[in-house]
């Protein structure tokens, strides 16, 4: 009888766990996130003001818009290393456009999504048609994209003055003492985690990314997938460069250098498997959260500029190794279970 | 829908690659709504005949009729759209999506503005599982999920299109004997349907259980089809290796064997294979014989080093130890030539000379620089011996042919002098007239006093070549037989049987 309810217990117990894998990848970021600010809450002083932590959202807003784009080409068993060169061309050649029609208004934002769109079907198109490993080609557009940037500008920088006003007011805009660059960040991340569960394409992202081969048995056609993630990668990029130049004082041609490193960081530390097929954007957002506090926390540590490389390669690769080891579970369960 | 009514019909179907005929003017017919064995030994052409019926390989010649009209596929998919589905050992699924996803993904269940309805996908999934009298959670990731659970999710996703014919192939081999029930009642309940089911595989007793009809094949022809009721397992194993022994292989003279030179002492992997024992003789040949995915590729591959086993131990040159890395089994003396040679055994990209010293790099220069010269002084008297038939040693291995490749990979394990060989199917895929060129170089092994063990699935090579033949089945020695006893029949039998009868009839953990 007691052994009985032992497995029924058991038998629910393991009904919750493969329903909820995910979800408790999720919950294991949140809870990392909460460790990691009560050690810095803890260590430093002014870190739980409500001051320092709209610091924190407000850096960490644009970086989860990029890395909700670089994790759908995660997803797809793919990578993105020229976000930073897109956010630079893209913001770059917007600036230049806002600068020489000042009235323009919305049609801003269509030329900084544009941009990011076109580069990204780019990409896309190199890696899905191409046959180029994703790595490699990026790589090589992340140096183009650059290239074309520091051609067009010339070196030149434009400071932020030549920028309509709304442009500059919004960045510094607050929503009930909630700055509004964090809300759309919100608002962006709320929409794709809607239209990853919902919408046809995206559930087309995970099969593709989860197991190629079995894609083609199921008529989906894996290139057009792909195309798609680098494209909708690119116009998140785009739209987030948009926000970017409208709230850093000077844009220069290295706009956005590096930047492709921190969305891989937080796509990586949010859960989202680089084998593909699995995470979730939610997850992202807590990824550049952490990513966020990690920074700003060793400033406030008095910690030497120096170490935040160090520290944020260091979580690229705990994080990696983490889910590696989760997925050769998981595919171990999968494949060999001739038992 | 009448019983004699066909469903497919193959119609003269032949398809070679290169010299090897892999399918030879096959014709038979599987009728509507029945369940239709087709069993054959390895390499009788069962799954190249799978391929073409599922669009992955065009038939050379001849034609595939599905209810009487002629069907060309050229992809998968398009047999899939016309009601061919296939349910491969390797799941065609995507392991970190829910069940029901992976049986609704491409047409899901959509609401009134074109988005996934989740709600109805599972409802929809736990309707169509309790038809087929399944219990699997909809909401769970696939991963996780148990093989025969997979496969029944493959099959529920074929039956949610208009199925004519399922074809499940080899479907029980890693299944246990109770999970091999179940598969079987949704077999039946998928026959209720008016669905006509080619089921394949190696246990002669489920084939019986399950079967209406049986095709057996042999060498890539058909060789009867007959109602499953008219057909014992004795008659099924007598078609499938009813072929003359003498006629491709010279039987190698046995001679008499030394003393022990290798053993293999309780090795056990759990759900790969328990408790094997052996032991080699010096310049004696062992055969393991046994149908693919038996465990004769995981044992050998665990004396290796490669899958160190659980428990268990080999002696080798007096020492007896327990592998854990293909590094210091090297160093004991084992040389172990893997089933494909052209993934694990060779490096084409090389020279033969390279790859002949590959194995002993470290002994060939000072301080581990490594001449042209050097490598080619050291290969040159292998490749002699073995007769490796090349303008230079300087040449790419890849430029080799079949038979040529496998004799470098011999020669280069003699070049490091091990103690043993164990031989993973040496001719697979090499055309006959090389075989026996290969059989040669085995020999010369076994006559220069090297204890031999040879993995075959070809019965008459391993008839042929063997001084004694073990057969493996479900990760066991079921039997073992002295050249004087061995008959095709008999390894045949022992090797087909299924895990039921292996050992007391437990199940696998």
């Amino acid at each position: 009888m007691i052994a009985n309810t032992n497995s029924a217990l058991a038998r629910r117990i393991s009904t919750t766990l493969s329903r909820n894998t995910l979800r408790l990848r999720v919950f294991s970021v949140l809870l990392s996130l909460a460790a990691m600010l009560a050690v810095f809450a803890l260590t430093t002083t002014n870190f739980l003001t409500l001051q320092n932590l709209k610091v924190i959202a407000f850096n960490a807003s644009l970086l989860t818009m990029v890395a909700c784009g670089e994790s759908i080409v995660v997803i797809t068993r793919n990578l993105d290393v020229s976000v930073g060169s897109i956010i630079g061309f893209s913001g770059f050649i917007t600036a230049m456009f806002a600068a020489a029609h000042p009235h323009a208004g919305p049609l801003i934002i269509v030329v900084a999504v544009g941009i990011g769109f076109v580069l990204g079907l780019v990409n896309g198109t190199i890696v899905a048609y191409g046959r180029v490993p994703s790595i490699v080609a990026t790589l090589g557009t992340l140096s183009i994209f650059r290239g074309f940037t520091y051609i067009v500008g010339k070196g030149v920088e434009l400071p932020s003055s030549y920028l309509p006003r709304w442009m500059t007011n919004g960045a510094e805009a607050t929503v009930l003492g909630v700055p509004f660059v964090v809300l759309v960040a919100l608002l962006v991340v709320l929409a794709m985690a809607f239209i990853s569960r919902r919408f046809p394409i995206m559930r087309r992202v995970y099969a593709v990314g989860s197991n190629p081969g079995a894609a083609v048995f199921y008529g989906l056609r894996a290139n057009r997938v792909v195309l798609f993630a680098y494209a909708a990668c690119g116009a998140l990029v785009g739209f987030a460069a948009f926000f970017y130049i409208s709230r850093v004082g000077t844009i220069s041609v290295i706009l956005g250098h590096d930047w492709e490193l921190m969305a891989l960081a937080s796509v990586v530390l949010g859960g989202v498997a680089t084998t593909g097929g699995s995470g979730s954007i939610i997850g992202v957002l807590f990824g550049a959260l952490m990513l966020s506090t990690i920074d700003n926390g060793l400033v406030l540590a008095h910690a030497q500029e120096y170490w935040r490389m160090f520290i944020q390669g260091f979580a690229i690769v705990g994080a990696i190794a983490l889910d590696a080891g989760i997925e050769r579970r998981i595919m171990a369960i999968f494949r060999n279970q001739r038992v | 829908m009448t019983a004699e009514a066909e469903r497919l019909s193959i119609r003269s179907v032949s398809k070679s690659f290169g010299p090897v005929r892999a399918v030879r003017n096959v014709s038979f017919s599987i009728e509507a709504c029945t369940i239709h064995a087709l069993v054959g030994e390895n390499g009788a052409g069962k799954s190249t005949l799978v391929k073409m019926i599922t669009g992955m390989l065009p038939p050379d010649s001849g034609e595939i009729l599905l209810d009487g009209r002629v069907c060309k596929f050229f992809t998968p998919l398009d047999a899939r759209r016309s009601g061919i589905t296939a349910v491969y050992q390797d799941p065609k699924l995507f392991p970190h999506l829910d069940v029901s996803e992976n049986i609704f993904m491409g047409f899901q269940p959509r609401n009134m503005f074109g988005l996934v309805t989740k709600r109805r996908m599972y409802t929809e999934t736990e309707r169509m599982l309790g038809e087929l009298g399944v219990e699997i959670d909809p909401r769970a990731l696939l991963a996780g999920r148990s093989v025969a659970e997979i496969q029944f999710v493959e099959i529920i996703r074929a039956m949610c299109a208009d199925l004519r014919l399922l074809i499940l192939d080899e479907p029980t081999a890693s299944l246990t004997p109770a999970e091999a029930d179940r598969l079987f009642a949704v077999a039946n309940s998928v026959k209720q349907r008016g669905v006509s089911v080619l089921f394949i595989s190696h246990r002669l007793d489920e084939v019986r259980r399950i079967a209406d009809q049986v095709t057996v094949m042999r060498d890539g022809e058909c060789i009867v089809t007959a109602p499953a009721a008219d057909m014992t397992e004795a008659d099924m194993v007598r078609h499938m290796v009813g072929r003359e022994l003498t006629s491709f292989f010279v039987r190698r003279e046995s001679r008499a064997a030394g003393a022990v030179k290798f053993e293999v002492k309780n090795l056990s992997l759990p759900g790969m294979f328990e408790n094997v024992s052996m032991s080699v003789r010096a310049g004696e040949i062992v055969g393991l014989a046994g149908l693919v995915g038996a465990g004769r590729t995981e044992i050998a591959e665990s004396i290796f080093g490669i899958r160190p086993p659980k428990s268990g131990t080999v002696v080798i040159g007096g020492v007896e130890l327990k592998p854990s890395s293909p590094r210091q089994m090297l160093r004991k003396g084992v040389a172990y030539i893997p089933e494909n040679r052209d993934d694990n055994g060779l490096i084409v990209e090389l020279s033969i000379a390279c790859n002949i010293c590959l194995a002993v790099l470290d002994r060939l220069g000072p301080w581990g620089f490594i001449g042209r010269s050097s490598e080619s002084r050291f290969a040159k008297p292998f490749a002699d011996d073995f007769e490796i038939k090349t303008p230079s040693l300087d040449a790419l291995a890849g430029s080799l042919s079949g038979g040529n490749r496998q004799k470098v990979v011999l020669a280069k394990w003699l070049g490091s002098e091990p103690k043993v060989f164990i031989l993973d199917e040496p001719t697979h895929g090499i055309d006959v007239g090389t075989k026996s060129q290969v059989h040669q170089r085995v020999s010369k092994l076994a006559e220069a006093g090297y204890p031999v063990v040879l993995i075959s699935s070809d019965l008459p090579e391993i008839l042929a070549m063997s001084d004694r033949i073990l057969v493996v089945a479900s990760g066991r020695i079921v039997a073992e037989f002295s050249r004087a006893e061995a008959t095709q029949e008999k390894v045949m039998m022992a090797a087909s049987r299924s895990p039921l009868l292996v050992g007391a009839g437990e199940e696998r953990p």
